[in-house]
C-alpha cells in the first residue's frame, strides 16, 4: 500500500527551528515530525511513502535513507518545481501512487499530529464504498478553518465551507485522507487546492465520506500549537499507560526524557515537557510546558516554561525563559537573563534580557 | 566580498591565500575552486574548531603561512573594503625595517573603536587604546596587516586578540609601524555600513574614471549595472546603486543608494532607496522600499506595499506594509 505526505515548502512559521533543519525533520516529542507519520503508516502495512516537497531534497534524503533501512519501508521524494498547492502534488506523484492494484492510498498533511487510527479509517472506507474518505476533527473555533458539513449517521460529506462567518458546524478537515486511485483522474498537474477544487466535486457525486477522528489532533506548524500539541500527545501517551513517560520525585505530570539525557538534583520537571538526547539539565532547574532539543544544557536554577529550546543551545544559571521563547540552534542565554517571548535565530548569544516578545537576529 | 580582497592580493603577487574560518567550508570551497582557476591563485581554508579570536587563526595556519623564504605575509579582515594599496604597504614595511606594519584609517568617532597612537613622522606605534573615553587620537586599526614570519612565534594556538595581546608586545619593542590608509575605508559587515561603503567604493571608481560606471540619461551619480541586467524606459537610477546579473528593472522605477542582487525583478513605478534587495526577490509595482529595508533571498513584495526598514528572511511574501523597522520571519 502507498501513501503521500504533503511536506510543502520552507516551514517559515516554525522558524527559527526550520532555519537549521527542514520542517519534517524537526523533532516533536523527541522524534522527527515525519517519523511519527511514517511509523503510523508502516504499522498498517504501507510499503512505500512518497514525500511531496518543494525545495531541495538532499538534506532530507540523507536522513530518510536511515529511516528506510531501520523501518524497512520505501521512502521517495516527489519534488515540485513550482508550488502545486494541496492537490497538484498528487498528480505529480501519480506514477508512484498507482500500481495497478486498485488499492486506495493515504495522503497526510505533514504538520498534523494525531493518534493516526489508520486501520479504522480503512474499515470506514471499505464500508461506505465511496471514492474518498477524509478525517475530520472537532474544534472550538471553526471559523478559522475550513468546515466540513456532513450527514451525521453515514458521514457523507455535503459541502465544505471555508472560514464560515456563521456557525455551520464544528468539524474541520484534519488533513488525513484515504483516496481511491480514480481520484487522481480528477486532479490536473497544476496548482490546485484539494479542499476547494477536488473534494467539492467528489462530494457533489455523493462519493466523499468523513470520519470523525478519535483522539487528539493538532497542526503543529507553528510554535504555539507545537507546545499545545506536545501536551495533547503526552496526554495520549498517559492514557495508554505508556512506559515511555518519565517518573520520579522530580517529575510532575507528563514528561518525556530521552535515556541519554541527564537531570540533576533538586529539579522539578513537568508538566508537558520533552527532553531530547544528550541534554544536560543541571541541579535546581524548573521546566514546564517546554521542548528541549538534542544536546541542550540548562544550567543551575534556571526556570523555563512554554518555550522551545533549540539543538545545542544553553540556558544560563538563574535564567528565566518563558512565554513562547523559541531559541534556534546554538543559542546561548547568559546567566540571570530574562526572556519574555524572545525568538532567537541560530548562533546567537543573549547577554541582555528580552523584555517583550521580539525576534532577535 | 572576498573576491575584492583576493584580486587585490593577486595583483601584488600573492600566490596563496588562506581563509581562516570557523564554520563548514564546503559551500565556500565550491565557489573558491572557480576563483582559483580564473585568478590562478591558490586558495585554501584553515578551519577553527573553536573560535580563536583575531590572532589564534594565524597560529593555526602557521604551516601554510611560513615557507622559509622569510617573506612577510598579509593579514586582512574580511569585512573591510578599501583601495588596498598593498604595494605601498610593502614599500613602507621595507622602509621601516620593523617586524609588523598595520594600516590605520582616520574616523570621526574614534571612541567606538580601538585607537592607534603613533609617531606622526615615522609611523612607529606607541600604543593602542580600546574605545577611549577622552580624545587620544583619531586613527583606528583598519584591519590590514603585513607581518614578518617571526610574529607567528608570538602567537599561541588559543583564543587570542591581535589588538590586545600581540600588537602591544610588538609595539613595546618598537617594532610595530602604522601607515595611514590612503583612500576610502569601510567595515561593511552590517547593512547600514554596507550601503555607506557602496557609496565610498563607487566614489573611488569615479575618481579613477572607471569605465565600469554606467552612463546614460537615466543614470544619476555613480551607478554600477551588470551587463546582463535589463533596465526599462523612464527609470531614474542612482546615485550609489549597484545592480547585479540578470536583474530586470521594469519601466518607471526609481532606485537610489541601494544594492540589487542577482536575479531580482523590480516592477513598474517602484521606488527603492537605502536598501538591499536579495537574490531572486521581486519588488511589486508602485511599491515603496526604504530606510534600510533588507530583503533576503526569494522575497516577494506585493504591489503597492510600503516597507520602512523591514528586515525580511528568505522565501517570504510581503502582502501588507511594514510601517516601522522590524524583522519579518
Amino acid at each position: 500500500m502507498k501513501a503521500l505526505i504533503l511536506v510543502g515548502g520552507f516551514g517559515t512559521r516554525l522558524r527559527p527551528l526550520t532555519l537549521s533543519v527542514p520542517k519534517p525533520l524537526v523533532e516533536f516529542a523527541n522524534k522527527p515530525m515525519i517519523l511519527h507519520q511514517i511509523e503510523a503508516l508502516k504499522a498498517i502495512g504501507v510499503t512505500e511513502v512518497v514525500l511531496a516537497i518543494n525545495y531541495q531534497p538532499e538534506v532530507m534524503m540523507n536522513f530518510l535513507k536511515d529511516f528506510e533501512t531501520k523501518l524497512e519501508i520505501k521512502i521517495t521524494c516527489s519534488q515540485e518545481t513550482e508550488p502545486l498547492g494541496t492537490a497538484g502534488p498528487l498528480a505529480l506523484a501519480r506514477d508512484k501512487l498507482i500500481d495497478g492494484s486498485g488499492e486506495p492510498f493515504f495522503v497526510l498533511n505533514s504538520d498534523v499530529i494525531s493518534e493516526y487510527p489508520l486501520k479504522q479509517m480503512m474499515e470506514f472506507h471499505k464500508v461506505h464504498g465511496g471514492e474518498a474518505s477524509i478525517m475530520v476533527t472537532k474544534v472550538d473555533e471553526p471559523s478559522k478553518y475550513g468546515v466540513v458539513v456532513m450527514e451525521e449517521s453515514t458521514g457523507k460529506v455535503e459541502k465544505f465551507v471555508e472560514k464560515p462567518k456563521i456557525f455551520v458546524g464544528n468539524k474541520i478537515n484534519a488533513g488525513i485522507y484515504l483516496l481511491n486511485p480514480s481520484v487522481l483522474d480528477k486532479i490536473e498537474l497544476k496548482p490546485t487546492s484539494i479542499e476547494k477544487e477536488v473534494f467539492p466535486k467528489i462530494a457533489a457525486e455523493d462519493k466523499l465520506y468523513a470520519m470523525v477522528l478519535p483522539g487528539f489532533w493538532m497542526d503543529i506548524g507553528q510554535p504555539r500549537d507545537y507546545i499545545t500539541g506536545l501536551r495533547l500527545y503526552l496526554e495520549s501517551l498517559r492514557k495508554k499507560s505508556s512506559s515511555k513517560l518519565a517518573n520520579g520525585p522530580h517529575i510532575v505530570g507528563n514528561v518525556l526524557v530521552d535515556e541519554t539525557a541527564k537531570i540533576g538534583e533538586g529539579c522539578l520537571i513537568g508538566p508537558d515537557v520533552a527532553i531530547g538526547p544528550g541534554c544536560i539539565v543541571e541541579s535546581g532547574v524548573r521546566l514546564s510546558r517546554c521542548s528541549v532539543m538534542r544536546g541542550v544544557r540548562i544550567k543551575k536554577h534556571a526556570c523555563i516554561s512554554s518555550s522551545i529550546i533549540g539543538w545545542h543551545s544553553t540556558v544560563g544559571q538563574w535564567a528565566r525563559v518563558e512565554n513562547l521563547t523559541i531559541l534556534g540552534e546554538d543559542v546561548h542565554v547568559c546567566d540571570e537573563i530574562y526572556s519574555n517571548g524572545g525568538v532567537v535565530l541560530p548562533h546567537k548569544e543573549i547577554k541582555s534580557s528580552i523584555l517583550k516578545p521580539e525576534i532577535v537576529m
